[in-house]
């Protein structure tokens, strides 16, 4: 685990057996730190720049580009670290290269509330004005843009399974949404601070000095609440996190730091080919040149990732607009008029037979474009009985559809 | 002479029959000048029809000529064996013939010439023979001796006249004269009489004959040119038997190149040869086995056993002679099957028919098996007539009757088609006599219960007893006198009816007695309260239909809203039973009725809360009832708190709002469980409590967030986007002052055309917006822009095996990986393209010819030891290629 304190402080603690790594001041604040794709290096985002240290607390690098961030997400398939800064800019830099994959402005405003969608590498990012925008990084505009509060959004969490998103509000709300179909699921009251799903889908809401605990008992993703938990008053709750394979669930509050059991929230059974907890160092080296050459291009991201491979959406036809089609049929008969006439001999380039050739050629030059026209209209002719057929029956149940008795 | 020309002409090449011709030429009388004239100007005359014929009798003519010469050379020994020479000489005329073949005088000429020049000593013969046969004549005369002595004589001083010895140093006369050269045929002489003469004659005399005059050979370049063109055709040809196997190699998508492991068995028989005993047991198996003693026994008891199977010939013959008249029998049948199919008589086929039935009927009636049998038989039919309707002009012929109407028709069609009809009634209706035995009864109970059922009153009830009474006796009488006739006087019908009118009776007897027994219970009961009748009728309304679950829905509903009309009613009968519940204790019986039919009947889900109910009613300590009454509108729900403790009635009524009642209700649960401070909504709402005002809270967010109207602006925001990618027309304009000073435009307003198109415009912009994937999500902008470079994530088009989109999807979706494949197959699915073993030596490709009726695997055509492998499965990107400019193996 990594911890940063607004001061500068920053640690990294072994929470296998509670050890400490190294701790370290950087004299300034941090604003976020997070881990790239294994431990020996993180990223923190300090008062005017993110800087990327090692497990040794060396600094290795500093990315000014980004500016003075306010959260980092590292997207671990694409070994991509995303981050937004107070400008509200997106920046998504490889880590293996260090190229700067894009830069984005989000136009919205001051941000703080960054997620990545574990399923599809998403970036969620909340804003003042209620809105969360969704981000891939080879697209300039947001893919989704949803109003989720009147207030500003305070908090964001995925599911694990990238099926479900909470968000909180300022305005006393918590909402959980289903981001296939992009409906709230469930509204609640309550206020936020902090957001998180553990792997077990249990989501944890830390807002003042209260802590909760809450979980889908019914399966339906109506969420109740399971647990609570209550610092001394007066400490501020925040950020709350789940370790991983643990039952535990961190707090990084206004006092330091603590941990609290939270019993099924963490996945029992880890697979050693995800993560293995009791890596030795030369597993790790082993992993990380495999994940370095499983590394996943930016272009991979998208919505819906099982997209992949399939077969490319029929993709609107550039239709050329009215005006466009009447003026490439102008130039076509202008061209035509313009054509060289072939000078021949014995009366058949006599003025009536000139003009009888250049009238065919321009009625030639048409000839497509309208006969194009005379397609499109019957096409639409034709469409709109076939709309009506789709509409019966889908596809796999036209089988069982009552042949027409004869 | 004549004759030997003839011979000549009907033959068509020389050199064939010269032999015989030559003999002919000997036998040949002479004939007289006369004659010999009137040949040759027939000559002549056929040597005007063609060069060929021509040149033919100039030979003839020739050798005619020769023939004389010939005759003369008799004389003197010395031609005899050089008879060819003759004959070579026409060749050389020929030539000179061509030169001058215009002429036929030319040619007389040439024959002339040629005789002339046919050496001077042909004058000299002439002069001396005439001389020879005068002194000949004259010593005839002096000493009676014959010519031929003399004559011999002569050829001796013929032979003599050659003083010197014929070879190559001194040719004869003609050789060296030029025309007698020496041919092929001189040759050959001195072989005649060696083993291989015969053949090697016939050869040559096949050469000769077929003498063409040879072409000049063509250009050397011509030639290449040729060559090579065959050459190419040739290889072409030749290539394509590797076009199989190159084209295995290219679309196999892993080629191995390992040494060829040979099993080394083929067949089971060459491993069980390969056998040696080694264990034990197998070795004492193998010693009995393979005993001797045990052999020869075998062998012994073989032998008696083919002594046994010994057949007397009597009876082989036997055999044969029944096999061939059974045989004989059948060909008669079959042929006399094919007459009878073959005759077109409408009648005569009726008729057989008709016998057929006659026949059939009889047998039915008198054997049992064959009843049963027919009985089959018209159940299939039926059946079939159920499946097919094919009488029921269903037919190609009957549909077009029918659109062409009866009327149209002439006699014989009608009657066809209502024939038709009437068969199929006929099918159809003996179907429904079958079956009728068993669902009457059924129909008849089902009936009994439709009309019990929807009035629960007593009177009703006890009516309906009265009157199923009734029908069943009524039944058993019809049941004696049911089947005289038709298939039920069948015996083996009447005795399965037998049987199941005992069966039927006893049911009969049974209903009837419980019908009795429940009209008295009924009669009971009808001297109790009415209330109380009124819930054991409700009851049993209720146990029926739980009894009977697929009973139809709407007669529980209408019993539902009989008890909903009358609600309030019972709400007063409940009371009353409430105020006496401990004398009755209906009440607890009552209650667990309502929740049923409530739980039945209500769709909000609230059963937990009922089931509460339930069991606060049944443990009586707590003396607490709710009375849940559901309206026949649901919208919304009466919750009644109903607190009966030592008489006193406290009624509090609370009226939610119907948005969320399970929450409600849940939260009236939490009420008594817990009165903890912190819940999680805010609504904390209890009987006792003061209401919270719930818009308030809302109303206090709506205060706060005031200033910013996110709502509007995301609105704002998602019309943006929208115009973005499909612009909204533009209103339509007209240029200021344009066809105004005509009013017309006034008075029409903008022209039709333009507003169409607007119209137009607008409604594509509005479909294209609704097809849209937030078209009906409010709150969500998603963009539809296309990423070119997400683009090359997908498939450009639908690869070969596949025709439909979803299919490919779909086995896209298929995952691949050591957590979904067993280890052989993955190992199968990431093969590499070539597998090689190290140190491998990778030979060329070789081609074997296989024999295709043998029937051998393929295996060999790739080489020695190379084998491919074809996957199908899973490869996205098809068939991999491998090339193979030289391939492989």
């Amino acid at each position: 685990m990594v911890v940063a304190g607004r001061k500068g402080h920053v640690a990294l603690i072994d929470m296998m057996n509670m050890d400490l790594i190294k701790e370290f001041q950087v004299r300034e604040a941090v604003r976020d730190v997070v881990f790239l794709h294994n431990e020996l290096f993180f990223a923190a985002a300090q008062k005017k720049y993110p800087y990327i240290y090692n497990r040794d607390g060396t600094e290795l690098h500093c990315l000014k580009e980004h500016g003075a961030v306010l959260k980092l997400q590292f997207l671990r398939n694409h070994f991509l670290l995303a981050s937004i800064n107070k400008f509200g800019q997106l920046h998504y830099q490889d880590v293996t290269m260090g190229g700067m994959v894009a830069n984005y402005r989000t136009g919205l405003g001051r941000c703080d509330v960054m997620q990545v969608n574990p399923f599809n590498a998403v970036l969620g990012l909340g804003h003042s004005c209620g809105k969360v925008t969704m981000w891939r990084p080879t697209n300039a505009t947001p893919l989704i843009k949803m109003l989720c509060h009147h207030g500003p959004v305070s908090a964001m969490a995925f599911h694990p399974g990238g099926h479900l998103m909470a968000t909180a509000g300022m305005e006393r709300k918590i909402k959980v949404w289903d981001i296939r179909k992009f409906e709230v699921l469930h509204t609640y009251s309550g206020h936020a601070k902090t957001l998180q799903f553990s792997q077990k889908g249990l989501l944890a809401i830390g807002s003042g000095s209260r802590v909760q605990i809450w979980k889908d008992t019914a399966g339906n993703q109506d969420y109740s609440r399971y647990m609570s938990h209550s610092m001394v008053k007066g400490y501020q709750v925040g950020k709350v996190n789940f370790q991983p394979y643990e039952d535990v669930l961190a707090l990084g509050h206004s006092q330091g730091i603590s941990a609290i059991l939270v019993p099924g929230s963490g996945e029992p059974n880890f697979d050693t080919w995800v993560a293995n907890p009791f890596e030795t160092p030369k597993q790790r080296r082993e992993k990380e040149i495999h994940s370095l050459l499983d590394k996943l291009p930016p272009e991979t991201i998208m919505l819906d990732p099982t997209q992949i491979g399939t077969l490319r959406p029929p993709r609107a036809k550039e239709q050329l607009t009215k005006q466009e089609r009447e003026a490439a049929m102008e130039a076509a008969i202008e061209s035509a008029k313009q054509g060289p006439s072939k000078k021949k001999t014995k009366g058949r380039s006599k003025p009536t037979r000139m003009q009888k050739k250049k009238q065919d050629g321009i009625m030639k030059a048409k000839r497509p474009f309208l006969d194009q026209q005379l397609n499109d209209e019957r096409q639409l002719l034709n469409k709109k009985p076939k709309l009506n057929e789709e509409v019966q029956l889908p596809l796999s149940l036209q089988r069982f559809a009552r042949k027409e008795a004869t | 002479m004549g004759k030997s020309f003839l011979s000549k002409k009907t033959s068509l090449g020389g050199s064939k029959y010269e032999k015989k011709n030559s003999k002919d030429e000997k036998k040949g009388p002479r004939l007289p000048s006369a004659l010999q004239r009137e040949v040759d100007s027939l000559n002549t005359r056929y040597s005007d029809n063609s060069d060929e014929e021509e040149e033919l009798h100039d030979t003839d003519i020739y050798e005619y000529n020769e023939a004389q010469a010939e005759e003369e050379s008799r004389k003197n020994r010395r031609y005899d064996p050089v008879d060819n020479l003759e004959y070579k000489l026409p060749d050389e005329f020929e030539d000179e013939n061509l030169s001058s073949d215009d002429d036929d005088n030319n040619v007389d000429h040439a024959s002339e010439s040629k005789s002339n020049m046919n050496t001077s000593d042909e004058s000299e013969d002439d002069v001396e023979e005439d001389s020879v046969g005068r002194h000949a004549r004259m010593l005839q005369n002096i000493t009676g001796m014959p010519a031929e002595v003399f004559d011999g004589k002569k050829q001796k001083f013929g032979v003599v006249s050659e003083t010197y010895p014929e070879s190559e140093y001194n040719p004869s006369r003609d050789t060296l004269d030029g025309d007698g050269r020496i041919t092929i045929q001189d040759l050959l002489v001195p072989l005649q009489k060696k083993r291989g003469y015969s053949e090697l004659n016939k050869r040559i005399q096949k050469v000769e004959r077929k003498s063409v005059p040879v072409q000049t050979p063509i250009s050397k370049v011509l030639q290449e040119n040729v060559d090579r063109k065959v050459a190419y055709e040739h290889t072409k040809k030749d290539i394509t038997k590797w076009e199989l196997p190159v084209k295995r190699h290219r679309e196999a998508t892993t080629i191995f190149f390992e040494k060829d492991t040979n099993v080394g068995f083929s067949t089971v028989g060459a491993i069980a040869s390969g056998f040696t005993p080694r264990t034990n047991f197998e070795k004492k198996m193998d010693s009995l086995i393979n005993d001797a003693k045990v052999v020869e026994a075998y062998r012994e008891d073989g032998a008696r056993l083919l002594e046994l199977n010994k057949i007397s010939v009597e009876d082989v013959i036997d055999h044969k002679n029944s096999l061939a008249k059974m045989r004989s029998l059948l060909f008669r049948h079959e042929m006399k099957a094919k007459r009878i199919k073959k005759i077109k008589s409408k009648t005569y086929h009726r008729l057989l028919k008709k016998d057929k039935l006659k026949a059939s009927h009889t047998e039915m009636q008198t054997d049992p098996e064959a009843a049963k049998e027919e009985a089959m038989k018209q159940e299939f039919k039926r059946a079939e007539e159920r499946l097919t309707l094919k009488h029921k002009n269903n037919s190609n012929w009957a549909k077009r009757v029918k659109k062409r109407g009866l009327e149209a028709q002439d006699e014989g069609t009608r009657v066809a088609i209502s024939e038709q009809l009437n068969q199929h009634a006929d099918l159809t209706r003996k179907m429904y006599s079958m079956k009728e035995s068993s669902s009457s009864d059924e129909t008849s109970d089902e009936d009994d219960e439709d009309e019990l059922s929807p009035d629960a009153n007593p009177d009703g009830v006890s009516k309906l007893l009265t009157k199923a009474k009734e029908k069943t006796q009524k039944l058993l009488e019809t049941e004696d006198e049911m089947g005289t006739s038709g298939v039920l006087s069948l015996p083996f019908m009447v005795r399965e009816m037998k049987k199941r009118k005992e069966m039927a009776y006893a049911e009969a007897k049974l209903a009837i007695e419980d019908y009795e027994s429940s009209l008295k219970q009924l009669e009971d009961t009808n001297g109790a309260a009415t209330s109380e009748i009124r819930t054991s009728s409700g009851r049993r309304v209720f146990g029926a239909a739980r009894k009977q679950p697929e009973e139809s829905v709407n007669r529980t509903k209408s019993g539902n809203i009989d008890r909903d009309s009358d609600s309030d009613y019972e709400y007063k009968a409940n009371d009353n039973l409430d105020v006496d519940r401990a004398g009755n204790g209906a009440l607890q019986k009552k209650v667990p009725l309502d929740a049923n039919m409530l739980r039945g009947e209500s769709d909000s889900g609230s059963k937990s809360v009922y089931t509460s109910f339930d069991d606060t009613v049944r443990d009586p300590d707590p003396k607490t009832t709710y009375e849940v009454a559901i309206f026949a509108s649901n919208s919304w729900k009466k919750v009644g708190n109903k607190n009966v403790s030592n008489g006193i009635d406290k009624k509090s009524v609370v009226v939610v709002e119907p948005i969320r009642p399970q929450q409600d209700l849940k939260e009236v649960d939490k009420d008594d469980t817990e009165s903890e401070e912190e819940m999680v909504d805010g609504f904390l709402s209890s009987g006792t409590k003061a209401d919270y005002e719930l818009p308030s809270q809302e109303d206090l967010i709506r205060r706060a967030f005031a200033g910013d109207d996110v709502e509007e602006e995301f609105e704002k925001d998602k019309l943006e986007v929208l115009n973005e990618e499909n612009p909204e027309p533009e209103k339509p304009l007209l240029l200021p002052g344009w066809g105004q000073w005509t009013h017309i435009q006034k008075k029409k307003g903008t022209p039709s055309w333009l507003l169409e198109e607007h119209e137009s415009a607008k409604r594509k912009r509005e479909e294209s917006l609704k097809k849209r994937k937030d078209a009906h999500l409010k709150h969500v902008i998603i963009s539809e822009k296309i990423n070119k470079k997400v683009e090359k994530l997908h498939a450009k088009s639908l690869p070969y095996p596949y025709t439909s989109q979803e299919a490919f999807n779909m086995s896209m979706r298929v995952p691949i990986g050591p957590e979904f494949h067993p280890a052989a197959s993955l190992r199968a699915l990431n093969c590499p393209e070539v597998v090689k073993t190290p140190g491998h030596i990778i030979k060329p490709i070789s081609f074997e010819e296989v024999n295709p009726h043998e029937k051998e695997d393929e295996q060999k055509m790739k080489g020695p030891n190379q084998k491919i492998k074809n996957k199908k499965s899973n490869n996205v990107k098809g068939a991999k290629k491998t090339k193979i400019k030289h391939k492989s193996n």
